[in-house]
C-alpha cells in the first residue's frame, strides 16, 4: 500500500472480445465500508489511472448490490466471487480484478454467461404451468420438502460454481453444478416433477452430469451456500436409476 | 451440454464401474488374499499361485477380468484427465487436492501395473507352469532397493486410487448422498486404504525377510523341458 489512506487496484482491461488485454492501476482514497463495486463506481466517476492518465470507465456487470442478483461475479485476487460483497478492508492490496476466465469476454470485467441460461433451458429448469385454463392451486408441499427445496432456490446464476470447476470447459461441455442443482429443485417440486424424466434424460447427454469429477470446488465457492455436491449426488442417483430402468423397460 | 445426446454418459459410467468391478475387486483379491499368503512362506504362496494358475479358462479370465478392464479404465482415465483443467493452485481445497491426487495416483499405478504385468506374467519364468518359482521370482525383484521402492509406490498409489475411488463411486452414483454420510464413508475408505497398504507392506516384508528362494534351478528345469532333445 502506498499510504494507509489509499486503496490500490490492479484491473485487467480489454476493449473488445478481439483485442488483447492489458492491466491498469488505480488508486482511490480509502473510506469505511467500501467494496469492489463501490470502488468501480468511484473509478467511473473519475476514470484516471494511478499515474494520472485519463482512461475509460471500467465495464462491469452489477445490479442489486446485495448479493442476490448474481451479476457481479468476477475474479478478485484470483478467486471467483461477488464483487458487491467483497469488502475492501478484507482484501489484500493491490486488489486484483479480472473477468471470469471461462466465459466469453464482452469488455473489461463483463463476460457473457448465457451458457447457464442455455443449460437451464436444455434441462427444462422450470415448473410447467402454461395452459389454456386455470389449473387451480398446486399440490401442497410438506415442511420437510420446503426446507430441502429452499436452499436450492437461492441460486443466483452467478456462475462461480462453473468458473471454479476443473471439469467445466469447452472440451467437456460440462453443464455445471448450478443447472444440476436446479434439476433437483424442480424434480422435487410436486408440479415441476412432471418434467422429471426429460430433465434426467437431458443430463445424460454429452457434457451431462457424468462429467462431474467431484472436486467439490462448487460447494466451497457458492456464495449462497447451496448444497451443490449433495444435489449432484442426488441427481446422479436419479439419473442412474432412470438409465438402468430404461435398459430394461425401454 | 448436448442434452440427451452422445455416448459419453455410458462410457464415463462404465469407467466408474470398471474401477470397482472388476479392477478394484481384482486389486482386493491380489493384495488382501493372494499376496497376503506370502506371509505364510514360499509353500503357501506357491499353493495360491498354483490355484490361480489352475483356474479354468484362466487366460480368458485374465483377459476379460483384468487386462482389458484395466486398459479401458486407464486409457479412458487419461482421456478424462486430459480434458479436465486442474486448478488446485488457485483453489487449494481438500476435495480439489483429492481430484488431482486421483489423477496422479492413477498414472503411477498404471506405470507400475504395466511394468509389473510385463515382468511377472509375460517375461522370465512362466508361473502358470512353475508356481513353485513364484516366491523366488518376486524376491529377485524386491531385494533390489529401487524396484522395492517402486513396489511400495505402486502399492500406495493403487490402494489410494481404489479407496478414494470407492468414495467417488458412492458419491457420483448417488449411493451415499448426505454430507454426514459422505464423511463417515470417507473415514471408512481411509481406513480401507491403510488396511490395503498395511497388508501389502506385510507381504513385501515377508518376501524380503526370507532368503532368496532358488528360481535358477527351476529355470534350468524349464529349459530342459522346452529344449527339444538332440537326436
Amino acid at each position: 500500500m502506498a499510504d494507509s489512506k489509499s486503496v490500490l487496484f490492479k484491473i485487467r482491461r480489454q476493449g473488445s472480445p478481439h483485442t488483447s488485454p492489458h492491466w491498469e492501476e488505480f488508486s482511490l482514497a480509502w473510506h469505511p465500508g467500501m467494496n469492489v463495486i463501490s470502488s468501480l463506481m468511484e473509478i467511473a466517476r473519475n476514470p484516471v489511472t494511478r499515474d494520472g492518465k485519463p482512461t475509460t470507465p471500467i465495464t462491469y456487470d452489477a445490479n442489486c448490490l446485495e448479493e442476490v442478483c448474481g451479476s457481479c461475479a468476477m475474479l478478485i485476487n484470483g478467486t471467483a466471487r461477488m464483487a458487491c460483497s467483497a469488502l475492501i478492508d478484507k482484501l489484500e492490496q493491490p486488489v486484483r480484478l479480472e473477468p471470469l476466465s471461462k466465459f466469453p469476454i464482452v469488455r473489461d470485467l463483463a463476460v457473457d454467461r448465457s451458457v447457464l441460461f442455455e443449460n437451464l433451458k436444455r434441462a427444462k429448469a422450470w415448473v410447467p404451468i402454461d395452459g389454456t385454463y386455470d389449473l387451480g392451486s398446486g399440490p401442497r408441499m410438506t415442511m420437510e420438502e420446503q426446507e430441502a427445496a429452499y436452499p436450492l432456490s437461492r441460486c443466483i446464476s452467478c456462475c462461480c460454481c462453473m468458473e471454479v470447476c476443473p471439469q467445466f470447459n469447452e472440451d467437456t461441455g460440462f453443464v455445471g453444478a448450478a443447472t444440476i442443482s436446479q434439476v433437483r429443485l424442480f424434480n422435487t417440486h410436486p408440479t415441476g416433477s412432471a418434467l422429471k424424466r426429460e430433465r434426467l434424460a437431458a443430463l445424460m447427454g454429452d457434457g451431462g452430469i457424468q462429467e462431474c469429477g467431484y472436486a467439490q470446488n462448487c460447494v466451497e465457492i457458492c456464495p449462497k451456500d447451496i448444497p451443490l455436491t449433495r444435489s449432484i449426488s442426488e441427481v446422479g442417483g436419479a439419473v442412474m436409476k432412470q438409465a438402468i430402468g430404461d435398459l430394461f423397460r425401454k | 451440454m448436448r442434452a440427451g445426446q452422445g455416448h459419453s454418459f455410458l462410457l464415463r459410467r462404465l469407467h466408474s464401474l470398471s474401477g470397482i468391478i472388476p479392477v478394484g475387486a481384482f486389486l482386493f483379491e491380489h493384495i488382501l488374499i493372494s499376496n497376503a499368503t506370502a506371509t505364510g512362506g514360499p509353500a503357501a504362496y506357491a499353493r495360491q499361485v498354483r490355484f490361480l494358475g489352475g483356474l479354468p479358462f484362466v487366460t480368458v479370465l485374465e483377459l476379460f477380468g483384468i487386462w482389458l478392464p484395466i486398459l479401458f479404465h486407464s486409457l479412458y482415465g487419461f482421456y478424462i484427465w486430459w480434458r479436465g483443467e486442474s486448478n488446485v493452485t488457485d483453489y487449494p481445497w481438500t476435495g480439489n487436492w483429492m481430484y488431482s491426487a486421483q489423477r496422479w495416483t492413477g498414472i503411477i499405478a498404471f506405470a507400475y501395473i504395466v511394468w509389473h504385468t510385463w515382468t511377472m506374467r509375460f517375461s522370465g519364468i512362466d508361473l502358470h507352469l512353475f508356481p513353485g518359482a513364484a516366491f523366488g521370482k518376486v524376491q529377485a525383484e524386491v531385494f533390489h532397493t529401487g524396484l522395492f521402492l517402486f513396489y511400495v509406490a505402486g502399492l500406495i498409489a493403487a490402494s489410494w486410487h481404489f479407496a478414494y475411488g470407492i468414495w467417488l463411486f458412492c458419491a457420483k452414483w448417488g449411493i451415499i448422498t448426505g454430507q454426514k454420510a459422505q464423511k463417515r464413508l470417507l473415514v471408512l475408505c481411509l481406513a480401507f486404504f491403510f488396511v490395503m497398504t498395511g497388508a501389502g507392506l506385510a507381504s513385501l516384508t515377508a518376501f524380503r525377510s526370507r532368503p532368496q528362494q532358488p528360481t535358477a534351478r527351476i529355470r534350468s528345469a524349464l529349459k530342459a523341458v522346452l529344449t527339444p532333445p538332440k537326436t
